[in-house]
């Protein structure tokens, strides 16, 4: 999670005037059931009710408070100039937990989600003493507004999951997230077959191609390369791809520690693997083949002398990682 | 290093035997070389898994060993029928465990039967003694295993080679050091060997060899719960034969003889009954041998039918074949007979599936990625020189040569998403580094003067149109010329004056080169798998050793002076709470009652635990009390830094907690206000209250362990503790090891009066307290006597 990128709000204009001015103009209030009513509308047509000033205070403010139903804000800043990435993606999330509340079979007039934008409501920030976004609070039915239950970001993270469980477990209410489904990799994967299939028919009438045992070795070998050399690992664990060294003058491409592992890390294993076999195999061919026997030295020669070099070069590289792994060979 | 010797001594008669080789004798002296390397690979096997007891000694190791272990004791002791029926109720108090029912009792039966051999033979060992050496014992057979299939697969040469890697190979290594009782260590031998059955039944086509590997593949069921990968693996490998146009009876033959035992055999285990028809997992197998069935029966219509008639029949048959078989499965699934995938296959697909959906799946170490560093730590040159193996495996390929390849790429992307699988990968990686290195050293060895042979040995396996069988009985003559090449390892130096004369040949200084620096490779290879043997795979876990500050070395045998004490100070069914990881060790050392152990059945049994720990002394004692908990055991490495101790494992007991109690358990109670975990008095105080950190601590205030630092001095966090003042009411310590290593307390029983709060009482009395000062209501005094006033005369008498 990012939260560095939490942007800071920090209210330099004393706006008292205008929250008492405000103020006095939610003095009509609704009764229970027209607000309810009105929430539930909203809340169906659009999931997260975008609250203002006088909305917040309206629907959750002091004078609401005999209320029926509890509600989850959120508060952000989601206009352009803010430069708040953080405040996109954690919306994202949270109108997926929104909507995952609106379609469910259980869904009932007990739990509103709204949010308050800072440009719109920047009343709200300040008569709840938050300077920062986004924030994400729960007013309980009986909940005082000067004191809203927040979740903590910082720790927790922001994933819908997460966002769901915080607020089941507060308004015990059973929030079952359901993310919409992600069509991009089964899309590519179609675009993939697809590309196959049509090459295969422009090439129907000449399938030699795949008897062609070299392009099969190729693909095996492959496959083969990009396992052994951690990329599942990255896969799911996203490294970077490196970083700066603690003197901060240079790159460091190499973890230190043997748990962990960089992107560009992989990349090197995986050129010094193909460099070992390659030349392994320009060996056994040299050693094997008919050809005239200076050509079959020179090759054997570049074969010996590239596996054992890259070898030599893995095997450092692995020193460096394990502390006290007392072998090597050529290099130190 | 006694190890390098020996391996080195493996090559040492190649190039002592050879140079005198002649043909009369070569016979005999080509057996008795493979019989002396395969002997030398099994001895090495045996001997470099021995670590552990020279160093400590025969003891079982770790966790999960303990119970087989203890089984095994409970079959040999009570007969093989009652261990079927055994319901142990000494786990998972008050639940119980039916044991019989949810093991794979290949383990427990192979120690016991060779227990029993050596009986009848009026060898007495005790069979603790053949648990320990029994997985050292089947890695030298693996190394045969291995031999056989590399021998069907490529040559003998090649064959050699592969017994010699599999027998020194961390990654096999790693789970088979005697002591490590467990099913992975016979389960590999299992696996290779139905691999080799597997080949042979497919080159063969006869029944006899396809039931033997159905017998083997029970073997494997009966061993280790990994036997889903043979009944996929071999399923793939019929398909892709099939999608090669490589369909031959002989494969038909073998592969619906094998699956039709397989599957009649695998389910007459009781842990896996009736899953190889109900579960996805096998459903594979299921739809290849429907697959290769309708196959034989379209190859059979064709030769019968006229083109037309056949064309208009294959495609009416294909489709309505298809939609049954589809609407079945969906039909059934839906039905709810065929179970969807389990959890924990399914993470080997979608890789972020398990870490949103099962945490406790992601948590455990061994079900994390691997990282390139394990790769070669692992398998250390055999990671880039075993492609080279796929490479002309591919290149040459023939029916047999297609499912090793399989077996690579797909190992290599399970080994890929899961550290633990790694074990899959490692002997397929031996057979093909095997046939890279064989392949080199055969055309570096051989002398210049006589190319031909060799040319047309490795040529054979690139004529495709040549049935199989020929080529194999081909391929076989052709391998006794490479034979008596290869073996020809010393000649090259006796020759090397007529070689420089030779113009065609490569030179015998290159041939020198190359011979030296291949060699050097494997001598590196040989010391990195002694050193990673010696190292990293060779600690019993429940001894542990550390050094002296004059290099001498302490024991430190905490765990068994523990459990050696509850067993001989408590009561015979005293329930001892522990967190589930010493489960096992508890009952197989202490033979005590525990709450929860290794086999993770009940997730919630565990949070009660979990709960427990986690709670401030007073609720946990009502947890307590209501599962009869008798000690309360805790494993604290403060005093001597032991890192794996329980309060490091904390935050894992209050996840698990949280999981199944959120309303009593907070997991951000027990950090800091800036989301710290820390035990000094920075913690929260939640953390420095809970029956976990009292029993840890407790009385460790008062412990200066080293004059530099203040008393109660953690030296596996390196904090001092923030509560010394520890007291407990409702429990009271009963032993502490000597390095403190193991705590164990006695939980009190309620006191005979129990004290009831005053507003819980029923009979209130209205002055509860009187002061016996005022002189009114004092009892047992005159009224109106006289008060005496000192210093002053009474004046009324």
């Amino acid at each position: 999670m990012s939260s560095n990128k939490l942007i800071t709000v920090i209210f330099l204009i004393c706006l008292s005037a205008y929250v008492s001015c405000a103020r006095k103009k939610s003095e009509n209030t609704l009764s229970l059931g027209e607000r309810v009513g009105q929430l539930t509308e909203l809340s169906l047509r659009k999931p997260v009710i975008r609250l203002n000033g006088d909305k917040f205070r309206q629907y959750i403010g002091a004078k609401s408070l005999p209320r029926n139903y509890s509600f989850v804000v959120m508060l952000t800043a989601l206009s352009p100039h803010r430069q708040c990435t953080v405040c996109r993606l954690a919306m994202e999330e949270y109108s997926i937990v929104a909507n995952s509340w609106r379609y469910s079979p259980l869904f009932s007039n007990k739990l509103f989600f709204g949010m308050v934008d800072f440009d719109e409501g920047s009343d709200v920030f300040q008569l709840l003493g938050i300077g920062s976004a986004p924030v994400f609070l729960y007013f309980s039915e009986k909940g005082k507004l000067k004191s809203p239950e927040v979740m903590e970001i910082e720790r927790k993270g922001y994933a819908a999951e997460t966002i769901g469980k915080w607020v089941s477990e507060l308004s015990q209410l059973p929030i079952r997230v359901i993310r919409p489904p992600n069509y991009s990799t089964t899309l590519a994967i179609m675009a993939l077959m697809m590309i196959v299939a049509s090459l295969l028919y422009i090439k129907r009438n000449n399938l030699d191609f795949l008897y062609n045992r070299n392009s099969w070795a190729m693909i095996s070998l492959f496959i083969v390369f990009v396992m052994t050399s951690g990329q599942m690992w990255n896969h799911i664990r996203g490294p970077p791809l490196m970083t700066r060294n603690r003197q901060g003058t240079g790159m460091t491409y190499i973890h230190n520690s043997s748990g962990a592992q960089f992107v560009i890390e992989t990349y090197i294993i995986i050129l010094l693997n193909v460099a070992i076999c390659a030349g392994m195999i320009l060996l056994t061919e040299a050693m094997k083949g008919k050809a005239d026997h200076r050509k079959r030295k020179i090759s054997a020669m570049i074969g010996l002398g590239s596996t054992l070099i890259f070898f030599s070069l893995l095997l450092s590289i692995f020193r460096s990682k394990a502390h006290g792994y007392p072998y090597s060979f050529l290099f130190k | 290093m006694c190890q390098l010797v020996r391996s080195a001594s493996i090559r040492e008669p190649t190039t002592k035997n050879k140079s005198k080789s002649n043909d009369s004798h070569l016979f005999v002296r080509k057996s008795l070389l493979r019989f002396t390397i395969l002997g030398l690979a099994w001895v090495i096997a045996f001997c470099s898994r021995l670590f552990a007891v020279i160093r400590f000694e025969s003891i079982i190791h770790e966790f999960d060993p303990w119970f087989n272990y203890r089984a095994t004791h409970y079959m040999v002791k009570h007969g093989f029928y009652n261990f079927l029926n055994w319901f142990d109720e000494r786990a998972w108090y008050p639940l119980g465990r039916i044991v019989g029912g949810t093991v794979y009792p290949g383990l427990m039966i192979t120690s016991g039967s060779i227990h029993y051999i050596l009986q009848l033979l009026n060898i007495s060992v005790h069979i603790r003694d053949v648990c320990v050496f029994l997985a050292p014992v089947f890695s030298g057979l693996t190394a045969i295993a291995t031999y056989l299939l590399t021998k069907e697969l490529w040559n003998e040469g090649a064959g050699l080679f592969a017994a010699c890697f599999i027998s020194i190979v961390p990654g096999y290594i790693s789970r088979s050091v005697a002591g490590s009782y467990d099913n992975e260590g016979i389960a590999i031998f299992a696996l290779m060997y139905t691999y080799y059955l597997w080949v042979k039944a497919v080159k063969t086509g006869t029944v006899f060899w396809a039931t033997l590997c159905a017998l083997s593949y029970f073997y494997m069921v009966s061993a280790w719960g990994g036997y889903v990968f043979i009944i996929n693996l071999i399923p793939l490998h019929v398909f892709f034969l099939l999608l090669m146009g490589r369909y031959s009876t002989r494969i038909h033959i073998a592969y619906t003889v094998f699956f039709i035992l397989g599957l009649l055999l695998s389910m007459q285990i009781p842990f896996v009954g009736f899953q190889p028809v109900r579960t996805s997992e096998h459903m594979a197998s299921a739809g290849v041998f429907l697959l290769i069935n309708a196959y034989a029966v379209l190859k059979y219509f064709q030769s019968v039918m006229t083109k037309q008639e056949f064309k208009y029949f294959f495609l009416t048959a294909t489709v309505s074949v298809a939609c049954v078989v589809f609407l079945g499965v969906v039909g059934l699934t839906y039905a709810g007979y065929i179970a969807p995938w389990s959890g924990r296959f399914y993470s080997l697909w979608d890789t972020g599936y398990a870490r949103i959906h099962i945490p406790i799946i992601a948590s455990v170490s061994e079900h994390q990625p691997t990282t390139w560093f394990s790769f070669f730590f692992d398998l250390h040159l055999l990671v880039p020189t075993f492609p080279i193996g796929l490479f002309y495996c591919i290149k040459q390929v023939n029916d047999e040569r297609v499912f090793i390849a399989l077996y690579a790429i797909t190992a290599s992307y399970f080994a890929g998403v899961m550290v633990r699988l790694m074990l899959t990968l490692a002997p397929v990686v031996c057979v093909l580094s095997a046939i890279a290195f064989s392949e080199c050293f055969y055309f570096t060895l051989q002398s210049d003067d006589k190319p031909k042979g060799s040319k047309k040995s490795i040529q054979g396996g690139d004529d495709e149109d040549r049935s199989d069988q020929e080529e194999s009985d081909d391929s076989s003559t052709e391998k006794k010329s490479s034979r008596n090449l290869y073996d020809k390892a010393g000649k090259i130096r006796k020759i090397k004056p007529d070689v420089n004369k030779d113009n065609q040949g490569i030179g015998s200084n290159i041939r020198a080169f190359v011979w030296f620096g291949l060699f050097a490779m494997l001598v590196l290879f040989v010391v990195h798998c002694t050193w990673v043997t010696a190292n990293a795979y060779s600690s019993p876990s429940i001894v542990l050793s550390s050094y002296g500050s004059d290099g001498s070395r302490v024991i430190l045998d905490d765990f068994r002076e523990a459990y050696y004490w509850l067993s001989q100070n408590t009561d015979d069914n005293a329930r001892v709470m522990s967190w589930w990881d010493y489960g096992y060790q508890i009952a197989g050392m202490a033979n005590r009652t525990t709450l929860v152990d290794n086999n993770t059945w009940n997730n919630s049994h565990i949070a009660l635990v979990g709960k427990a720990m986690a709670s401030n002394e007073s609720a946990a004692y009502s947890i307590m009390r209501s599962l009869d908990v008798d000690y309360v055991l805790v494993i604290f490495g403060g005093v001597i830094g032991y890192s794996g101790d329980d309060i490091n494992k904390f935050l894992w007991m209050v996840r698990i907690a949280e999981g199944e109690h959120p309303k009593d358990i907070r997991e951000s109670d027990y950090f800091t206000e800036k989301g710290e975990f820390r035990v000094d008095s920075g913690g929260s105080p939640t953390l420095l209250n809970c029956l976990m950190y009292k029993l840890s601590y407790y009385r460790f205030g008062d412990l200066q362990i080293d004059y530099r630092a203040p008393a109660g001095f953690d030296r596996t966090r390196n904090a001092e503790i923030g509560n010394k003042d520890i007291k407990l009411e409702h429990l009271e310590e009963a032993y502490t090891t000597e390095h403190w290593l193991v705590r164990i307390y006695r939980v009190k029983e309620p006191s005979n009066r129990p004290r009831i709060r005053y507003p819980d009482r029923k009979l209130k009395p209205k002055n509860i307290f009187s002061s016996k000062k005022t002189s009114r209501k004092r009892k047992g005094t005159i009224k109106d006597r006289p008060t005496v006033i000192k210093g002053k005369k009474n004046t009324a008498s």
